[in-house]
């Protein structure tokens, strides 16, 4: 599903952000993305978004080599990566329900079509009661699962998180990781980034340790 | 948030809808939009282009009228020549007109009126009757397009002293003068619409980087670069709407008021004469149609300017 060959980042004429990557990411798998501040995770993420290209080698998603794809193709493939962000992202004058129901509507969807879905899946994320609160009055854990429920409206093939947990508690830190376990179970493919040592000791995934813009694969 | 049992979306919710909004909100929220600056500029730049237009057609129309008017009369002038008998002379010239296919009637004027037309330059009271002036034969014409006038002048040849004016110079100087102030008028437009869209221009690039978090989302969620420039554009759709329709009210009230000023500080009889000579100022059906075709042309225009500024700020951002 995701491939890396050779990759290489930097940005303009500087150093090298990441460097040499080459790995496989199976379907359906669950992957730690960690590392120390300034090693590349969200530079990693941003490839795997499609919203950078790297400045050498190729990466390959869901089997094509992503340098040949134009602008629309590459819309197209990012409408099945769905992404959580550190600091939510969430549009302050939509409510909870339509910024979830973004990726929808983006998509052409007509309200009466997706509005049950996403009330349900607001209600699974426990905003069943907040629908028509803006992203003003939501805690920092209410957004973050927002956020997330946005991420996944779509159903997307591979989810990836910059820092999910990095605004709120550790207890909630615990129930959004449990939260994305069972989007993998579901068969999403999901890639996590986080430096928090106390979460990845409490899940069995397997971790991609980047250090000095080199990856190395545990567990 | 206890469970954690994926929904299959089978759409039922119970969710009664209460207290939710009656349509999902725009993704590009007015308030982000320069709205008000730039519905004003609309305005200005709507009302500056009726009153271009609305001079224009003003201006049109009475060239034509005028040009019509004169054009339906020729004079034919006969001087006071040596062993010549005047009167006879014009009975001749006035039955020669009578007789010319397209002349629907022919009238020598009398000495008294032929005197009273020299008081604006020789002043009242004056004794004319030891001078021999020329005398004129007002000819009207039924069709002028249809009126044989080179038979007529060939005919005047027969009278001594005669000579026929058909006002081509006047007319001619009357087209080029209505042509020069309509194509001036037709320049500001064109120079109206630039800057317009000039303006919307920067308005649009102004909108897009304030906007740009909106962007960036919609990008990153999929959106494509059309479905963005359309939210946009329905933004700007409408202030272009606002714009151009308090600008065209505000041209049409602008003339009804200079109509009705004009009317109501030029006495009656003045302002006949007035009239005929610089036409009414008096739109007509057709002038207001024109001023308001400019509100959809400008809201048009707007959207458009739009959506191709905000294309290409997408195309060279993202």
């Amino acid at each position: 599903m995701i491939e890396f060959s050779n990759v290489g980042l930097r940005y303009g004429q500087g150093p090298e952000i990441l460097r040499d990557l080459d790995f496989r990411i199976e379907p359906g798998s669950f992957h730690f993305l960690t590392g120390p501040s300034g090693s590349g995770k969200t530079s990693l993420l941003r490839l795997l978004l499609l919203s950078l290209r790297p400045t050498r080698g190729r990466v390959t998603l869901f089997g094509k080599d992503t340098s040949s794809l134009d602008n629309d193709q590459m819309l197209q493939m990012r409408r099945h990566i769905g992404i959580v962000f550190q600091e939510f992202r969430l549009l302050d004058h939509l409510t909870t329900l339509e910024n979830v129901a973004l990726p929808l509507r983006v998509l052409g969807e007509p309200e009466s079509s997706y509005r049950a879905n996403v009330t349900e899946l607001l209600d699974w994320v426990g905003l069943g009661e907040r629908l028509d609160a803006l992203p003003a009055v939501l805690s920092g854990g209410e957004k973050q699962r927002a956020a997330i429920a946005r991420a996944v409206i779509a159903r997307p093939d591979i989810l990836l998180a910059d820092e999910p947990t990095g605004n709120v508690d550790p207890e909630l830190s615990l129930r959004l990781l449990r939260l994305f376990a069972e989007l993998n179970r579901t068969g999403t493919t999901i890639i996590l980034a986080t430096h928090e040592l106390a979460l990845l000791d409490s899940f069995p995934f397997p971790r991609m340790v980047l250090t000095d813009g080199q990856i190395e694969f545990h567990g | 948030m206890a469970e954690f049992t994926l929904p299959r979306f089978t759409g039922f919710t119970g969710f009664s809808g209460f207290n939710s909004r009656d349509r999902a909100a725009a993704i590009v929220p007015e308030r982000s939009v320069t709205g008000r600056t730039l519905v004003l500029l609309i305005a200005i730049m709507t009302f500056l282009m009726g009153v271009t237009l609305g001079g224009v057609v003003l201006v049109q129309k009475s060239a034509i009228a005028w040009s019509s008017d004169v054009g339906r009369e020729v004079t034919i002038q006969i001087r006071p020549v040596q062993g010549e008998v005047m009167e006879s002379n014009l009975r001749t010239a006035v039955a020669l007109a009578q007789a010319t296919p397209g002349v629907a009637g022919a009238r020598a004027l009398t000495l008294e009126e032929s005197e009273k037309l020299l008081e604006p330059w020789l002043g009242s009271g004056l004794d004319l009757s030891a001078i021999d002036i020329p005398r004129l034969v007002v000819v009207e014409l039924a069709d002028p397009a249809e009126a044989d006038i080179a038979k007529l002048e060939r005919d005047l040849a027969a009278v001594k002293g005669a000579s026929l004016d058909t006002h081509a110079a006047w007319r001619q100087q009357l087209n080029v003068m209505a042509g020069t102030i309509v194509a001036s008028g037709l320049l500001v437009l064109a120079l109206i619409v630039i800057a317009t869209v000039l303006a919307i221009i920067f308005a649009t690039r102004g909108t897009m980087s304030s906007n740009r978090e909106i962007v960036d989302v919609l990008h990153f969620i999929g959106a494509s670069n059309s479905f963005i420039a359309g939210e946009f554009q329905g933004r700007f759709l409408t202030i272009g709407f606002r714009g151009g329709i308090i600008g065209g009210i505000g041209a049409l009230v602008f003339f009804f008021l200079i109509g009705f000023t004009a009317g109501a500080m030029v006495p009656q009889e003045a302002g006949q004469q007035l009239g005929i000579l610089f036409g009414r100022f008096a739109l007509g059906w057709d002038g207001m149609f024109g001023i308001l075709a400019v509100v959809p042309v400008i809201a048009a225009v707007t959207a458009i300017t739009s959506r191709l500024t905000v294309r290409r700020f997408l195309q060279t951002t993202s």
